[in-house]
């Protein structure tokens, strides 16, 4: 991963890196169109990867009948009480519960859209803030900016990440806490 | 005791997983995009018990609650929230919208099973 910005290579820009350094460049201009270029790469590979899951999701619930088939196959055989159909049997209740491991599995995908989702608004968002000089200069519009971007983040581990940053953590602290996490159960609340 | 129940979110994979769970536990799964088509199926015919996510496009699922409960034949039909959503603010308001109950994303299978038998 880079963490520094001061890389060093041997060749020169290419002609394309200079189209986007135009003569008449601008720190503000730079940057939002680094940031947007950071949003277009995170939508294109999120759209792959929704590709790619669809595909995985249709052919895990094809498995899913297949099995459930068998499963009740496995049942309605009469009871000899050879071990083969005990080892059906056995076999079954284990698929079913490898696949609701995976149901659950399955479901981190949604919520990882949902929070690169929140990142690719707040780069956008960011974007065009840092071109507006007349909000740029003033600190009482960082603080609404900040505050819209706290609202978009709807889960507990957006909001811990958000928090360790308010509270001055540098990058690394922020990952190496998020490494260290455990998974969180998560409750029924009933009202 | 099976019934019909309502799914709406705006995933395909949830409600992939969603249909396979309830459906393998003898459930009638109608599954639904937004609020909007979910309000739509409730106009003309009643569900046993809805389950739907938050953030949505078109309506949400916060303000579907609110919907459903002004229809005369979903004043006693249950409302489980699934989301990822926990904060306190937003749960105040699906309470207040009429929600029986709220779930956080990513669901356990039998644990849903096991809320759903309760409020049904």
């Amino acid at each position: 991963m880079l963490a520094n910005t001061d890389i060093q290579t041997d060749a020169g820009p290419s002609d394309s890196t200079k189209r986007l350094v135009p003569e008449n460049w601008s720190p503000e201009q730079e940057t939002a169109l680094l940031l947007d270029l950071c949003e277009a790469q995170m939508d294109a590979a999120l759209r792959d990867a929704d590709h790619s899951v669809d595909k995985l999701v249709s052919a895990f619930t094809q498995l899913v009948d297949s099995s459930r088939a068998i499963g009740a196959l496995a049942k309605k055989m009469p009871a000899t009480g050879s071990m083969e159909h005990e080892l059906l049997l056995m076999h079954s209740d284990a698929i079913t519960s490898q696949i609701n491991d995976a149901v659950v599995a399955f479901q981190f995908y949604d919520k990882l859209s949902q929070r690169l989702g929140h990142v690719r608004h707040s780069l956008t968002t960011l974007a065009m803030f840092v071109c507006d000089r007349s909000r740029v200069q003033q600190r009482e519009h960082w603080l609404k900016l900040i505050t819209a971007l706290r609202r978009l983040y709807r889960t507990a581990e957006e909001r811990a990440v958000f928090d360790l940053v308010a509270e001055g953590a540098t990058a690394e602290e922020v990952r190496a806490s998020v490494r260290e996490r455990e998974p969180v159960e998560n409750d029924v609340e009933f009202f | 005791m099976p019934g019909v129940i309502l799914a709406v979110d705006d995933s395909a994979s949830m409600r992939q997983m969603v249909r396979y769970t309830l459906e393998n536990a003898g459930y009638e799964v109608v599954q639904v995009n937004d609020g909007v088509e979910a309000l739509d199926f409730a106009k003309d015919k009643r569900a046993d018990l809805v389950l739907t996510d938050v953030n949505m496009p078109n309506m949400d699922g916060i303000t579907l609650c609110k919907e459903l409960r002004d229809l005369p034949h979903y004043k006693g039909v249950p409302i489980l929230i699934l989301t990822t959503e926990s904060a306190v603010d937003t749960k105040t308001r699906g309470k207040q919208a009429g929600a029986t109950g709220w779930m956080v994303k990513p669901f356990n299978p039998e644990q849903l099973l096991a809320t759903i038998a309760k409020v049904l």
